[in-house]
């Protein structure tokens, strides 16, 4: 029996050098490690060995079962990775067949900017609220230092409801409703649906637009830089040329508008940013005493600047489309692009 | 406001700004150059040619055969103008030049004659009406220079986009102002200030209402000789883009450009009884036709320059035909007033005239220039138009306003800005812009800001001009200190987010439509006039039927979106939108926004997974239940045992939408009213759409779902012994429901019972007619022992039994 299990061995060794292929392989397996092969055969004689050989022939005979599996998974493996002779997987499985995948939709590219804004802003600690889209002319223009009849009224094309009730032009009628309900401090931004008569390949009747505040004591224009600053970094990803210039807006008093070099021909002049090399991307400014005192805040101890940002308008510069109307006909191929 | 670089530098020295760097400086300051460009860049190849000779040609009794000498060459020209002659200086466009109109310049043949380009009149080059004949330069003009050279046309354009509280700089004198600050250098103006010498014998003016009118000036000159303007006058109209008109006209126009003051000249001989009166229109005073032939109504609030008898001017917006100045004119009466900018600015709105005057009237003119403006426009008068300019005039000034002063404290405005600054600097920025400062104590400066800035009236404007002319880009950039504290969180949003990427992960794209739809969606989705949904916010001024009213439903949108995907072949659609919906309450009354979460889906179920692993199976309403299954157990109000608060109920018949199909709806109930539906679409409505595909749809009430009752997480131990699964499949009528038994299995009262499930469903051959056969497994579980075969058939049994009677089935055989 010993010298019949010495054999079993050798052969076993013998026979699986050869093997080549799975095929070959599973003749072995048959062969030597079957219900009926050689090593079961082998076992079955243990039975008929004295019982005093019988502990020691049984170790063996487990030993030798044991190292001609592991012969076999270890050629197995082998085969499997195609270290030795042909793949098999070649033959039978075509990986170049598509992966199955699971369903999976888009956030709309608004969406996605959007939470994006936010996330800078409230990781620097702002709050972020939300207000009505249907507004009285009170919050949206005169709370705002923006009378009827005022030529900045131009600016805001808009669609009214009735006399005093419109749909707001801006998100900036949620810093005069949110002053009006607490005192400083307050760092807060509004994002929401703003609506202007206006329609062609640059301008929707409808956009997306954040707002934001900061009102605290002793804030100053070189803190409005400071936080913008932060903010187009993170949002563009890059030390982006920014500058800050001179504008206009009745509820800020200095406004400023944010531009950065143009991302697109990186400051060279192209014909988004009109051959200036720059890119409007936000308007901003100091919030003008005017708008403080007709929220009862006395602006001689309370100062803070409030900026808006179109987010139609960053999308597109960031992922480079050119006709706003696509953002709401809602086709899957565009959506899928995001 | 538009200039050119050159008409700029006879008011300024602009040093050795180039172009380029003019424009930055500008913007930098706040007034934004959108644009600098050549002027009259289609006139670049044109040049200037001379007549050497003039021959008849030989087959046209109208056409001349010239000999034109263009710099150093000769060409043969055939020209059918009547002023051509020998030795006239004149335009040509020569073979290959593309015209302002578009058409090209070729050699071609003319009658049997070639010629090898065209003389040019000033209409082919866009630069007036006149079309009697070719152009006629100065004789001195040499020939073969460009023809913008010839003209004093080579300058640039300049397009400043001015925002509303500079209307000091809507002219070119206001805009070299701003320059000088930059080059430090002075201005140079044709008249620096001017005074009026009052005599009312030729006329007289009455203000009625002085608040509309705070100031009116106005001079008589006479023996005018009404003709074109030199070409220096012209050419500054038309390198702005203004249509010269006559002398008188382009005189008024060209010193509006200049200072910023509109003004108007009246033929004289037209004004009833001399008198100018500024009043409100009389009740049957209802209409002027302006100088641009319209008839324009006249309400109450349209202040009105009138003569003895009758309106002839609309104050500040436009003048009246009836005292227009015409060729015959020979007296003209100029006015130089200001007038309330919301009076003009309401007027002009009203009427639909936006004008140069009343765009500079309704963002302010400064009153104390009407009378420099009108002193430049009066030697122009005298020079260019042979006018008499009578003795003194008559200038009424009610709203005369004290000396601008303010003050400006150096504490405040350094902080403000967050920079460091001293007094000098302060001092030093303002005066360069012509802004007087005089130091009052250590912190204080006296200001007085000239009378153009009527946009200087508090300290905080100051501090803004600081801001603006030390630069924006040398304040420095710091982050605000400020104490820490918990941002307030909207629980609506974060609900929104979790909704949106869970819909996301099971295949839903987000869509956003417009708030504003067609009105027409109300009877598109079938509603009834008694559905709230049937009343909308109406837009008084929308852009487009297609977008009058306030949407009241999110499906209409999404199905809008669903046809627009078939149409580019993309059929297989799972859109979802969360959006606001409006309500309407009372007139002048906010209407109630409330936000509704809905999703459709149509077309194939697979998604994005190759065809190779799935069939072509359609969506059905089991994807909408899965769907709105996972959305509201993901949220925790659903399939979390027995404190479920949601349910899913088949409709009342009260419940019916009507553009759901009845079979296939279920209403989602939650203890807080009706969260929603989801249905397929009922075919006449997807018709509408024009839809042929079946589509089905989840529609909740976003807002009731924030105020559900959420199940708190929970940890169960894991069980420790095993279970024991046992199946029974049951024929029943087929009106029986499966659910139903899964609920009797539940509520059998068998306590080793841990789940069942239903996992076939079979109708049809070889089963009778009217049965149905439903398969069931049941999992028996026990905390406590492992369950013995005893144990199990026990309960299993009894089921049975419970089940065979409860729904009159029996146990299916095989």
């Amino acid at each position: 029996m010993e010298q019949k299990l010495n054999t079993l061995q050798t052969e076993a060794h013998t026979q699986l050098s050869t093997v080549e292929n799975n095929a070959q392989l599973e003749d072995f397996r048959i062969r030597f490690l079957g219900r009926k092969g050689l090593c079961s055969t082998v076992m079955k004689e243990l039975g008929s060995v004295s019982d005093k050989e019988r502990p020691r022939l049984g170790q063996m005979a487990n030993r030798v079962k044991n190292e001609i599996e592991a012969l076999y998974d270890e050629k197995r493996q082998a085969l499997l990775s195609g270290l030795n002779g042909s793949s098999i997987q070649e033959d039978t499985i075509d990986l170049s067949l598509p992966g199955r995948k699971p369903e999976k939709g888009r956030l709309h590219p608004v969406t996605q900017i959007m939470n994006e804004v936010c996330s800078i802003f409230e990781n620097l600690g702002f709050a972020v609220a939300e207000g009505p889209d249907v507004e009285h002319d009170h919050y949206n223009f005169e709370a705002l230092n923006i009378p009827a009849h005022h030529p900045a009224r131009d600016m805001h094309d808009t669609f009214y409801i009735s006399d005093s009730i419109l749909l707001r032009t801006h998100t900036s009628p949620m810093q005069a409703r949110i002053m009006e309900a607490r005192q400083p401090p307050l760092r807060v931004i509004a994002p929401g649906k703003v609506y202007r008569c206006d329609s062609d390949i640059t301008h929707t009747p409808m956009f997306h637009q954040v707002e934001g505040f900061l009102v605290d004591k002793n804030i100053s224009f070189a803190d409005l830089k400071g936080v913008l600053t932060v903010f187009t970094e993170k949002m563009f990803d890059q030390k982006l040329e920014l500058r800050f210039r001179p504008s206009f807006f009745p509820f800020t008093e200095p406004s400023a508008e944010v531009d950065i070099a143009c991302v697109i021909c990186e400051g060279k002049g192209c014909r988004v940013c009109k051959r200036t090399g720059w890119l409007e991307i936000l308007g901003s400014g100091m919030i003008d005493p005017e708008v403080f005192k007709k929220v009862g805040y006395d602006p001689e101890i309370y100062s803070g600047f409030a900026f808006g940002l179109g987010i139609e308008r960053i999308a597109m510069l960031k992922y480079g489309i050119d006709d706003i109307r696509l953002y709401y006909e809602n086709d899957l191929r565009f959506l899928s692009q995001f | 406001m538009k200039f050119t670089t050159n008409w700029l530098k006879e008011y300024v020295d602009t040093k050795d700004l180039t172009p380029e760097a003019l424009a930055e400086h500008l913007t930098m300051l706040g007034l934004e150059v959108d644009a600098v460009t050549p002027l009259f860049p289609g006139l670049s190849s044109i040049r200037t040619a001379k007549v050497l000779s003039v021959k008849t040609h030989p087959n046209a009794d109208k056409l001349q055969l010239c000999e034109v000498a263009v710099g150093t060459e000769t060409f043969s020209i055939v020209c059918g103008a009547p002023n051509v002659r020998k030795d006239l200086v004149t335009a040509i466009a020569l073979v290959g030049t593309v015209m302002p109109d578009g058409m090209k310049i070729k050699a071609s043949k003319v009658r049997g004659v070639k010629s090898f380009g065209m003389l040019c009149s000033e209409q082919e080059l866009g630069l007036s009406d006149t079309h009697d004949g070719i152009m006629e330069l100065p004789a001195e003009t040499p020939h073969g220079q460009p023809i913008l050279t010839a003209l004093g046309l080579d300058d640039l354009l300049v397009e400043v986009d001015l925002t509303p509280n500079r209307p000091d700089c809507a002219s070119v004198i206001g805009i070299a102002r701003e320059v000088s600050g930059i080059t430090r250098t002075p201005l140079t103006l044709p008249v620096e200030s001017a005074t009026l010498i009052h005599s009312s014998q030729d006329f007289s003016v009455d203000i009625e209402d002085s608040q509309a009118c705070p100031r009116y000036a106005a001079r008589l000159i006479r023996n005018v000789i009404i003709k074109q303007s030199p070409w220096w006058i012209r050419k500054k109209l038309l390198s702005i883009g203004m249509r010269p008109i006559n002398n008188v006209v382009d005189i008024t126009n060209l010193v509006m450009m200049e200072y910023g003051q509109p003004l108007h000249a009246f033929d004289y001989d037209t004004i009833v009884g001399r008198q100018i009166l500024i009043r409100h229109p009389k009740n049957n005073e209802t209409e002027l036709t302006t100088l641009d032939g319209e008839k324009r109504i006249m309400d109450r609030d349209t202040l009105m320059i009138c003569d003895a008898e009758k309106p002839i001017a609309i104050a500040g917006v436009m003048g009246g035909l009836n005292s227009e100045v015409t060729q015959t004119t020979t007296n003209i009466l100029l006015e130089s007033a200001c007038f309330n900018a919301i009076s003009v600015r309401r007027t002009a709105r009203r009427l639909k005239i936006p004008s140069e005057a009343s765009y500079r009237f309704e963002r302010g003119v400064d009153p104390g220039g009407c009378i420099t403006a009108m002193e430049r426009a009066v030697s122009l008068l005298c020079e260019v138009a042979n006018g008499e300019a009578t003795e003194g005039g008559i200038d009424l000034y009610p709203g005369i306003r004290p000396l601008n002063s303010q003050t400006l404290r150096i504490s405040r405005t350094s902080s403000l800005l967050g920079i460091e600054l001293s007094y000098e600097k302060i001092a030093d920025v303002l005066q360069s812009i012509g802004i007087r400062c005089k130091r009052k104590d250590d912190d204080t400066i006296w200001i007085n800001p000239p009378s153009y800035r009527i946009d200087i009236e508090r300290e905080a404007d100051l501090v803004e001009e600081v801001a603006r002319l030390i630069g924006y880009n040398s304040i420095p950039t710091s982050l605000p200190t400020v104490s820490l504290s918990y941002p307030d969180q909207e629980p609506k949003r974060s609900l929104r987010k979790q909704i949106a990427n869970l819909l996301v992960d099971i295949g839903f794209s987000e869509a956003i439509n417009y708030s504003f739809v067609t009105p027409k969606h109300v009877s598109m989705m079938a509603l009834k006039n008694e559905d709230y949904r049937s009343t909308q916010v109406t837009l008084i001024n929308p852009l487009s039927e297609e977008q009058s009213v306030l949407r009241t439903m999110l499906i209409p949108g999404l199905l809008e979106n669903l046809k627009r995907n078939i149409n580019f072949q993309n059929s297989s659609v799972k859109l979802f939108e969360i959006g606001k919906v409006f309500t309407p309450r009372g007139h002048n009354e906010q209407p109630v926004e409330s936000e509704r979460l809905t999703c459709i889906l149509s077309g194939q179920r697979r998604g994005n997974s190759s065809p190779l692993y799935t069939g072509d199976e359609k969506v059905d309403i089991f994807d909408a239940k899965g769907i709105a299954e996972i959305l509201l157990e993901t949220l925790r109000v659903y399939g979390c045992g027995s404190s479920d608060t949601v349910t899913f109920q088949t409709p009342e018949l009260t419940e019916q939408e009507t553009y759901g199909c009845s079979p296939e709806t279920l209403i989602i109930s939650s203890p807080n009213g009706i969260l929603g539906q989801l249905s397929k679409l009922a075919p006449e409505v997807a018709k509408e759409f024009g839809i042929k595909q079946e589509v089905f749809f989840i529609d909740l009430d976003f807002e009731l779902l924030c105020r559900t009752h959420a199940t708190s997480k929970r940890f169960h131990k894991l069980p420790v012994f095993p279970a024991v699964k046992r199946d029974i499949a049951l024929l029943v009528p087929i009106t029986v429901k499966a659910g139903d038994m899964l609920e009797a299995i539940h509520n059998s009262g068998e306590k080793f019972i841990e789940q069942c499930e239903v996992f076939d469903v079979y109708q049809g051959k070889p089963l009778e007619e009217g049965m149905k056969s439903i398969a069931v497994s049941v999992t028996y579980r026990s905390p406590t022992k492992t369950l013995t075969e005893k144990n199990v058939t026990k309960s299993h049994i009894k089921i049975i039994n419970t089940l065979t009677s409860t729904f009159n089935g029996r146990l299916r055989e095989g």
